[in-house]
């Protein structure tokens, strides 16, 4: 790449994201970006580059914000320096949107010319147009038969109200068109504001944790010049900090020593302590620290579900709590505290945005940390109210308190914006009755339909999408956003292992739900609870009567037929991989209980 | 650990050519068709320079008898008397037999012509193992054997006239397409044909196998019961005490060579993928052999052909050798010993490992409190209920 002589002024400078869903090609549009600015040669260019965690890589899709700064040559001349803040793509994932969206002046939204807008980016869409951003419609993959440019255009202008009479038509797969959008992008993205001589500003848009470096922030100056060695003070701790390496991302990470008002970039100040950068909190100088005002920061993401993490090992106990604290450093939705449970023994209660969210954290602190973890089926937040009137959360359905004292259960409901096909709206309406759903609207946009539905949320976190995804063809898309909580008829179902209640397994159910939901659980724990030298007797009950009941046969026996001196190693392997198989199980009194069977209560409707 | 202590010597010999590699099989053992002309000379010539390579570790030992040999395959019968007769001369220039040094060699009932067993029998041979497996036409074809049941008829009534009383019938359960009525029909057939021992054992799918790859249906898990149940009663009946998971004798005919696998005792290895179990001294600072014993693994190269090539390279037959971990000894032992319906004496283990009972808790308190293994002070011994979850009991000893 070219190197930077002089720093660009803040008219050549263009800080934009990528709004997409998740397989509108946008790991795709973002590579062709980068390779046409020369950031990475051909040879370095990986597939999806931005995509750094394994785990975003394996699943084609985005967790984390990423950023990456890149020299553009336009036609007119200037060189612009572009930063390209990258964004999660899965409904679980919007609050991150957000925060990059706050660093930007401009968005790219990217649809798929032959699938049509799709729910999720129309929600993303609204919240950069909320927050100022001049959004620039784009049709990717228009080297396929299937695209439909026009109606696609029609649909962009139908359901997010956005001219798209001239939108960028590309190809991120071909190159076709690309160096069109980048024109487009130069003239119609506004540039940053700020001042460089200004006191510094700089927001901390994220902040993981490197082994070598310690904390790592991904920040935006909206004022003043931060360069190596200075004084800076975080505003929520008040501690100063002397800045160590700064640079920008290209996207690896470069050392450039400066950092200017309207740049996007990385800052190391020698943090060791992983609370000691939040995301949201404001750099400034120390020595002008009095004159510059916090920013806003970012609003606190709720968790909507919640389940029970718990080291397989429990001597793994500090280092699980050691893992939460870290990833909970950038991941501010990430919410826990300890639980102690009498099947599972110590652990701690997790929040999470949806199941994907805690599929990943689950993986990561596998994966990163190296811990066995059992996880517990995830639950929504209930209100309960109370005879005296107390109104309690209950994130636990174990921790449900005494249904004598109980007033009224109440249930979050949400409400959910569906945009499917019009041949599949039969199947998506079908759906959403046996979940409870009450229709609110239904229009036809383009070729798609709109559906509004309230929702208990219980009925949406769970598996709603991927069954969506599934009576679809994978064309219906799904946004959902908390409305408020409503009194149901709710009922604990528990569930008997040999005759002893297993806090970990309860779940809160409908009401009207309970026997046949009991019927399916105790059957699907059956097939995953593995025979054992007894009889395994597995009931679901609700408030002491048992609804529905299934046993798991003794297992006759579990011998090798046969063993001769010779080879005993492959014997040994044998007994190995025998142990480890049970190292993903739970030893419940007598009884061992794989992590699938804690889980049985969201596979009910396969 | 003194010297005149060590354990038990045996000597494994093994020939790793089949006419056709059976689907169920996961041995070192090689299809070569039926008219293959086999490298016989080469190989026995072979197996002596092996043997001699191994004696050499044993050279500051005081000299240990052959407690048995047992010539597996593969398909042993597919050599010819002739060269078992040199094979033996050349092991008995080299080593001392025991007076009642048990000699089998496992023979299959398709691969033998008139006349073979006598010579067998004028070489040392004394005891035969032979592969039936089944006496069922459709079993034996879903297992690939080459034989029928005629043949293992004929087979058994050729060995009988050489003069082997002494032979062991191998035979499977748990096959595809079995029934209990066949189940018990084989057991039968095989007790007629008055074997001193049999080996029942239950079809297992092992990994890098044909049927592993593509598994035959097998019978269903009550099925599976009943043919057991009842082919013990069966077996019991008829004087046949089972001493091991799948192993089955008249009286003082347990086969002494598996003896020793499972009281973990010494065997040497040879020929091509043999694998070979040695205690070995440890001199100590003032050149005496001391007590603390060094029990090593070693194998051989595995291919046939390039087995046959290490006769001219400067490396030997040797493909590796390992020490047993102090941390694996209490498993290793375990999972032999505990396969045996008496177990074995604490002095066995005592012997063979150099371990003492204390080591082994609060593992054998554990396995206790489950039912696992006998209450006994004197004897390591699984209970019934340990025979059946061996693999569970087993496991609990995996450091």
């Amino acid at each position: 790449m070219t190197e930077r002589v002089t720093p660009p002024s803040l008219k050549h400078i263009r800080n934009f994201s990528i709004i997409a869903h998740i397989d509108h090609g946008k790991s795709t549009l973002a590579d062709r970006i980068i390779q046409l600015c020369e950031g990475l040669s051909v040879r370095e260019l990986k597939e999806q580059v931005l995509d750094t965690m394994d785990i975003e890589r394996e699943r084609g899709i985005t967790i984390k914000a990423q950023s990456v700064t890149l020299d553009y040559h336009a036609d007119d001349g200037n060189t612009y320096q572009l930063n390209f803040i990258d964004t999660p793509g899965h409904v679980d994932f919007s609050y991150e949107v957000s925060r990059s969206l706050y660093a930007c002046e401009g968005a790219l939204l990217v649809v798929d010319a032959g699938q049509g807008v799709e729910a999720q980016s129309v929600a993303n869409c609204y919240t950069a147009i909320e927050q100022g951003l001049e959004v620039l419609p784009v049709l990717n993959k228009m080297d396929l038969p299937q695209a439909d440019p026009d109606k696609v255009s029609q649909e962009i202008e139908e359901i997010i109200g956005l001219d798209a009479t001239d939108a960028c038509q590309v190809s991120a797969k071909s190159g076709m068109g690309m160096e069109a959008l980048l024109e487009r992008l130069v003239r119609d993205i506004p540039p940053p504001k700020g001042d460089p001589e200004a006191p510094l500003q700089a927001l901390i848009i994220d902040s993981w944790f490197d082994n070598y470096l310690g904390v790592v922030s991904l920040v935006r100056l909206f004022d003043g010049t931060l360069k190596k060695g200075e004084k800076i003070r975080l505003k929520s701790t008040g501690r100063d900090w002397e800045a160590g390496a700064i640079g920008i991302f290209t996207p690896k990470r470069k050392e450039t020593g400066v950092l200017r008002a309207g740049e996007v970039g990385f800052i190391v100040a020698g943090i060791k302590d992983i609370m000691g950068a939040p995301v949201g909190d404001t750099i400034v100088h120390t020595k002008t620290a009095d004159k510059v005002e916090r920013l806003p920061g970012f609003l606190k993401v709720k968790p909507q579900v919640y389940a029970g993490m718990f080291p397989i090992s429990s001597d793994d106990f500090e280092d699980f709590r050691d893992a939460l604290q870290k990833l909970a450093l950038n991941d501010a939705s990430l919410d826990y505290e300890p639980e102690n449970s009498d099947a599972l023994g110590f652990g701690f209660r997790v929040g999470f945005l949806g199941t994907l969210h805690m599929e990943i954290i689950q993986e990561r602190l596998e994966r990163e940390y190296g811990l066995d973890l059992l996880t517990t089926a995830p639950t929504v937040i209930y209100e309960v109210r109370m005879d005296n009137g107390d109104v309690l959360p209950v994130s636990n359905p174990s921790k449900l308190p005494d249904m004598a004292n109980v007033d009224e259960l109440r249930e979050p409901i949400c409400r959910a914006t569906i945009l499917v096909p019009q041949e599949y709206v039969g199947n998506v309406i079908t759906e959403c009755v046996s979940r409870r759903g009450v229709q609110l609207d239904m229009q036809f946009l383009g070729s798609q339909i709109q559906l509004i539905y309230e929702l208990p949320m219980a009925e949406v976190v769970m598996d709603f999408f991927d069954r969506l995804k599934s009576i679809s063809k994978g064309y219906a898309s799904l946004d959902y956003s908390f409305d408020r909580f409503e009194a149901a008829k709710l009922v604990r179902l528990d569930v008997l292992i040999n005759g002893d209640r297993v806090d970990a397994l309860a779940s809160i159910i409908h009401r009207d739900h309970a026997h046949g939901r009991g019927r399916l659980l105790v059957e699907k724990m059956k097939d995953l609870i593995p025979r054992q030298m007894f009889d395994v007797a597995i009931q679901a009950a609700v408030g002491g009567q048992v609804v529905a009941r299934s046993t798991v046969k003794a297992l006759r026996k579990n011998v090798t037929a046969k063993c001769y001196g010779g080879d005993v190693s492959r014997k040994k392997k044998l007994l190995e991989k025998q142990k480890a198989g049970k190292k993903r199980m739970k030893q419940v009194g007598r009884v061992e209980i794989p992590q699938d069977a804690f889980l049985a209560v969201l596979k009910l409707n396969d | 650990m003194s010297a005149e202590m060590l354990p038990p010597l045996s000597l494994y010999i093994h020939v790793p050519w089949c006419v056709r590699k059976c689907p169920y099989c996961d041995f070192n053992s090689h299809g070569v068709g039926r008219d293959a002309g086999l490298p016989e000379e080469e190989y026995i010539t072979a197996l002596l320079m092996d043997l001699d390579q191994d004696l050499q570790l044993l050279e500051d030992q005081p000299e240990r008898e052959l407690h048995s040999v047992f010539i597996g395959g593969g398909t042993p019968s597919l050599l010819s008397g002739k060269a078992y007769q040199r094979l033996f001369d050349g092991i008995r220039e080299r080593m001392t037999l025991s007076a009642d040094c048990e000699i089998t060699l496992e023979a299959n009932p398709g691969t033998l012509e008139q006349g073979r067993f006598a010579a067998y029998r004028a070489a040392g041979i004394n005891r035969l193992s032979l592969g039936v497996q089944t006496f069922q036409p459709e079993q034996l074809s879903v297992l690939g054997r080459i034989h029928s049941a005629e043949e293992a008829e004929r087979a058994v009534a050729s060995a009988q006239a050489a003069g082997f009383n002494n032979f062991n019938i191998d035979l499977m359960h748990g096959l595809p397409g079995q029934t209990l009525e066949t189940a018990l029909d084989d057991i039968r057939r095989a007790l007629a044909l008055g074997p001193s021992h049999l080996s029942w054992y239950q079809l297992t799918l092992e990994p890098n196998t044909e049927f592993y790859s593509r598994p035959p249906v097998l019978p269903e898990d009550d099925l599976l019961w009943d043919i057991q149940d009842h082919g013990h009663a069966e077996l019991e009946a008829a004087g046949f005490q089972r001493y091991e998971i799948s192993a089955y004798a008249l009286e003082s005919r347990r086969s002494r060579h598996n003896l020793n696998y499972w009281q973990f005792g010494d065997y040497l290895g040879i020929g091509a993928g043999a694998h070979g179990k040695l205690t070995l001294l440890e001199a100590d600072g003032n050149g005496e052999l001391v007590a603390l014993p060094r029990l090593q693994r070693r194998w051989k190269s595995r291919q046939p052909d390039a087995y046959l090539r290490r006769m001219q390279d400067p490396r030997g037959f040797l493909a590796g050798q390992q020490d047993i971990a102090r941390d694996d000894l209490a498993l290793e032992f375990m999972m032999n010993a505990l396969r045996l319906t008496d177990g074995v004496s604490l002095a066995t283990l005592q012997r063979t490992t150099g371990l003492g009972p204390e080591v082994l808790e609060p593992t054998l308190g554990q396995a206790r409190e489950r039912g696992l293994i006998r209450e006994d002070a004197s004897r390591l011994c699984a209970t019934p209920q340990g025979l059946l979850f061996l693999n569970d009991l087993l496991a609990m000893f995996d450091a």
